[in-house]
Formats: C-alpha cells, sequence, structure tokens
C-alpha cells in the first residue's frame, strides 16, 4: 500500500486551486506528470552548487557536472535492466529517440523496396520519423491492424511479416487504449530475427520495464512523463546492434580525432551524444527514477491499475459513456467520449470543475480515422491520483451530460 | 454551475452547435477552403458565391467540430450573407479581436450581434482555435 498522502505533499503543484478556488484533479499524466519536489530542488541545486559542461574540462565543476551525468546515466541502466551504461544514449526526447533509430538504422539497412512494421495506433512520433525515411529511401511502412479491445491484431501483424521487413516499431503501452503489447508480438519478431523498437512513453511510468525480459532490442521514453523535466528522453539499443549503427547527427563530443579530411566517432555512448547533451535534465531524471524506485515501481503499477479499474468500472455505469476498447486489459489509461458531446465541451467543463483531462486525437491521427471518430476525451493516472479524484471526475461527467443535453 | 461555463455555452452557440445552419456546399460556388484544427483533428470546408457587385450573395460550410468552431461556422455564414467583401473584412479583424481577448475596440461589431455570444472564448485561451477555424478558412479562400 502506497502513503499517497504523503506522495502527495512530495507534488507542490497539487496544492494549486484551479479558477474559483476548485482543487486541481490532474488526470493528464500521459500527457506529462507533475514533478515532484526532489526534482525540482535537485536541478535548482546542480545549477547553485555543481554546474558547468559535460567532458570538456577538467576543472572541479566540469568533472561534478560530469559525475552527475553519468550517474543518471547508470540510474536509467539500472531501471530498464540493461546490460551496459553504453547502451543507454540520453536525447532530447522520446521522439527524438525514434528519429534515431530511424535516421541511423536507415542509413545502415534500408534500401528501396524494403519494409517496415508499425501499428494503426501509434503515436505520431513513431510515425512520422517513419514516412521521411520511406520518401527517402523509397521503402515501405506497413500498419498493423487493432481489434476491438485496443491490442494489435496478431493474425494481421503475422501476415505483414516477410522476407522484406526490416524493423518493426510499436507502441509498449497505448497512449490512446491504455493497452499493453502482448509477449507474443516481441517473440514472433525475436523468432523471425527482425529487430523490434518498443515506445515506452507510456510504459516507463507505469510498469516495471526489464529491456531484457521483454526481449525488445530497443526501447525509448521521455522524462517528462516519468516525473523527471521536460528536455531529456532516453533511446536504449543493445550494445551488439548500436555498435553497428552510425551516428546520423554530428557535433561535439561525439568525435574520436577530426582533421579538416574527415573524422572518426568516439565509442558508445558518446558516439550518439552530438553536442551539449541536457545534462541538468538528465540528472532531474536520475533524481526522478531514485523517487519511483523509492516507493517501487511495482507498488505505483498497482495503485494506477486499481485506479484505473475503479473508474472504468465507474464509467461502465453511465450510460453515455462509450469507452474505447472498454473490454481490453487497460493501465493508467482511458479514451472515452460522451454521446453527442464533442471532446472539448468535455475538457472545457472538467476543466472549470478543476479536473484536468486531454481532448484531441492524442497525436494518433490514423488510429482516429480507424476509429471513425475525430476525437477523443482522455484520462490518465499517475502514482499522485486517488480513487476520491475519481469520484469527482464521475460526478463531473454527470453535470457536463446534464449540462449539455438540458 | 461555473460562470466561464456559462459564458461560454451561452443558448444559441449550444443551439448553433447542436444545428448549424446554411450546412451544406454552395452550388454554384466561386470560392472555396478548408479549415481545420491540427490541435484536435476538427475541420470544416467552406464554399460561397461572390457576385460582381463583390458581394457575398450565398455561403455555405460542412464538416466537424465541437459546438464552439459549429456555432461560430454557422453564426459566421449568417452574418455574412450578403455583406460586401470589404465590410466582410471588417467583420473578420473585429471578430479576432473578439474571441482573443484582446479588448481592442470594435469598429463594426457589438452587443446587439449574435456573434457576441462567442466573446466567453477569451476565457479559454485554448478555445480560439476552434472559435476562428471557420474566419480563417474564409480569408484564406479571399486570397485564394
Ligand atoms: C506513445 C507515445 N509515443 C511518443 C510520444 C512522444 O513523446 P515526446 O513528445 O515526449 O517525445 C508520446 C507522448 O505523448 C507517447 O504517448
Amino acid at each position: 500500500m502506497l502513503d499517497i498522502k504523503k506522495i502527495r505533499d512530495d507534488f507542490p503543484i497539487l496544492d494549486k486551486k484551479i479558477l474559483d478556488n476548485k482543487d486541481l484533479i490532474y488526470l493528464d499524466t500521459a500527457a506529462s506528470a507533475q514533478k515532484p519536489k526532489v526534482v525540482i530542488d535537485e536541478i535548482n541545486s546542480f545549477y547553485s552548487n555543481n554546474y558547468a559542461n559535460v567532458s570538456r574540462g577538467v576543472h572541479t565543476l566540469s568533472v561534478e557536472s560530469t559525475f552527475k551525468y553519468e550517474d543518471a546515466r547508470k540510474k536509467v541502466q539500472k531501471f530498464i535492466n540493461a546490460d551496459s551504461e553504453r547502451e543507454i544514449i540520453f536525447t532530447k526526447s522520446a521522439t527524438e529517440s525514434i528519429n534515431l533509430l530511424a535516421n541511423s538504422f536507415a542509413l545502415k539497412y534500408i534500401n528501396e523496396g524494403d519494409e517496415i512494421i508499425l501499428t494503426v495506433m501509434e503515436h505520431h512520433s513513431n510515425i512520422i520519423p517513419w514516412f521521411l525515411i520511406r520518401d527517402r529511401y523509397k521503402c515501405n511502412i506497413l500498419f498493423a491492424n487493432i481489434d476491438s479491445t485496443g491490442n494489435i491484431d496478431q493474425k494481421h501483424f503475422e501476415s505483414l511479416i516477410s522476407e522484406k521487413t526490416k524493423l518493426v516499431s510499436i507502441t509498449h503501452l497505448s497512449n490512446v487504449f491504455g493497452t499493453i503489447v502482448n509477449q507474443d508480438i516481441v517473440n514472433l519478431c525475436n523468432k523471425a530475427g527482425i529487430p523490434i523498437l518498443l515506445d515506452g512513453c507510456q510504459s516507463a511510468a507505469h510498469i516495471p520495464i526489464d529491456v531484457k525480459a521483454l526481449g525488445c532490442d530497443y526501447y525509448v521514453f521521455s522524462g517528462h512523463k516519468l516525473y523527471a523535466p521536460t528536455g531529456v528522453g532516453v533511446f536504449y539499443g543493445r550494445e551488439n546492434l548500436i555498435e553497428e549503427l552510425p551516428p546520423y547527427q554530428g557535433g561535439g563530443g561525439m568525435i574520436a580525432d577530426v582533421s579538416t579530411d574527415g573524422a572518426t566517432f568516439t565509442d558508445l555512448p558518446a558516439k550518439f551524444e552530438a553536442g551539449t547533451p541536457p545534462l541538468v535534465e538528465a540528472y532531474g531524471l536520475g533524481v526522478a527514477i531514485d523517487y519511483v524506485t523509492e516507493i517501487g515501481m511495482s507498488e505505483i503499477s498497482e495503485h494506477e491499475l486499481k485506479l484505473t479499474n475503479y473508474a472504468l468500472h465507474k464509467m461502465k455505469e453511465l450510460d453515455f459513456v462509450d469507452i474505447h476498447g472498454a473490454n481490453g486489459n487497460k493501465h493508467s489509461i482511458i479514451s472515452f467520449n460522451i454521446k453527442n458531446i464533442h471532446s472539448h465541451e468535455v475538457s472545457s467543463f472538467l476543466d472549470v470543475e478543476g479536473v484536468a483531462i486531454r481532448a484531441g486525437h492524442h497525436c494518433c491521427q490514423p488510429l482516429m480515422k480507424h476509429l471513425s471518430l475525430n476525437s477523443t476525451a482522455r484520462v490518465s493516472f499517475g502514482v499522485y491520483n486517488t480513487e476520491n479524484e475519481i469520484d469527482t471526475f464521475i460526478s463531473a461527467l454527470k453535470k457536463c451530460r446534464d449540462f449539455f443535453t438540458k | 454551475m461555473n460562470d466561464l461555463i456559462k459564458e461560454l455555452y451561452q443558448e444559441i452557440i449550444l443551439d448553433h452547435g447542436q444545428s448549424p445552419r446554411n450546412f451544406g456546399e454552395c452550388d454554384p460556388h466561386n470560392r472555396s477552403a478548408d479549415g481545420h484544427n491540427p490541435l484536435c483533428g476538427d475541420n470544416l470546408k467552406l464554399t460561397f458565391f461572390i457576385n460582381n457587385e463583390d458581394v457575398i450573395e450565398d455561403i455555405k460550410f460542412t464538416g466537424e467540430g465541437c459546438a464552439i468552431s459549429l456555432a461560430s461556422a454557422s453564426l459566421m455564414t449568417e452574418k455574412l450573407k450578403g455583406k460586401k467583401i470589404h465590410d466582410a473584412e471588417e467583420i473578420f479583424s473585429d471578430f479576432t479581436n473578439l474571441v482573443s481577448g484582446t479588448n481592442e475596440d470594435l469598429k463594426v461589431l457589438n452587443e446587439e450581434d449574435s456573434l457576441y455570444a462567442l466573446k466567453g472564448v477569451g476565457g479559454f485561451p485554448m478555445r480560439v482555435k476552434c472559435a476562428t477555424m471557420a474566419w480563417h478558412a474564409f480569408k484564406s479562400a479571399l486570397k485564394s
């Protein structure tokens, strides 16, 4: 059992009042998580006491900065159970991590006619980088269907795999349905010898991650959804695979030697970290990882699953609510529509009740088209949410329905 | 009920949002444009006919969207039908000032206007794009 009162005290923003003195009920953690005080304070302290550029100078501050930055890398490595720190690349976001893989992988392996498999429920961040590659290399992007529960249609997925398949890139935990990818999908790729990237933007904050047990070759996530600052993301790749990949961004910090004729590149992980990295943000990510690890990822996961099931149960009692993929196994995320009321209305209405939810296409337009919707409302839960808050959300939904159908 | 919500969703907005006027496509038309709100995926198609005296003789729209975007499009077509292009452009700039809450002096719109009902959008900055989607489509159709 989590001590929710104590956890809530860790997040200064939860004291905020919305509009006419309503308590903030933050149900938009899937878009970005709020930050515990320890993260905010540690960032402040880094700038006040230890800050300088990393891996550049030999003076004291540079050493301290470098030490803190590399220490954060070790924390990420442990957090996702990677084999080596060399497998952890800091980027500015999951989006940049996916762009990194798309570009580096394509440089080395993609030729005209090759195929890359995604699913129709991917976030635009896991679609557009591949479209850019398609346009440049004349390869094809295939989209696996999903079933009515919001899970990948396994038969269809299997039917897309062929000798032309070079890579599979799919979401680990859907930011619309809250469904978690079936392990069989990963196993299938492993068996066929096809490298697979799991987009862990949503999973990293909600379930314990073990990249080795998962069997994924690449894994990416953004710090800001894991209670860390914005501006830092992680790219994980199995060492033997990313050893072979060329860098796609060039700059300082990633070279072994440069002359006017050319350059040789340095070793992992710096090879993929051109330029001054988001070092304070990475440090903040390390602090956030310590924070959730101390509470326990399993405990957090269990708490959020309970909240999800509680909310699902309450929402299913409302005959005016359509839950998308209602019968799927959801974790921390529920998308829905109120019959005949646009999600914007729902979100604005709930906002003045103090309840922050997301409305729109969730950067998943292909999925919205697939569902013949143009937008949905979404609630998502974090470590700080409570059943009481869900009760308030449910009663706000009822008020909203009454207001718009009077 | 919160005042902001009541101001945002006045009777007339809910009415036009639920049963938009001038819904459809002008036949014939000599101007058209698509509007879309990339934040949420809402979209509309605007068509109108300008006669040789520069008067908007007919104007219609189709599309999907929230109550604010539909009501705004519906009220816009009512307001602009029969107007000279020059006057319509003045209404456009008044309207965008009105909903973005810039408090600039309005030149042609006043509190009697049905469009004034959309003033409440100013309290919801993220919804301004909903209210202006049809208007920007109008402006871009004029340019085309
Ligand atoms: C599943 C998924 N993938 C990718 C992203 C993109 O993350 P970021 O914008 O932090 O790069 C998100 C964030 O919304 C997401 O939910």
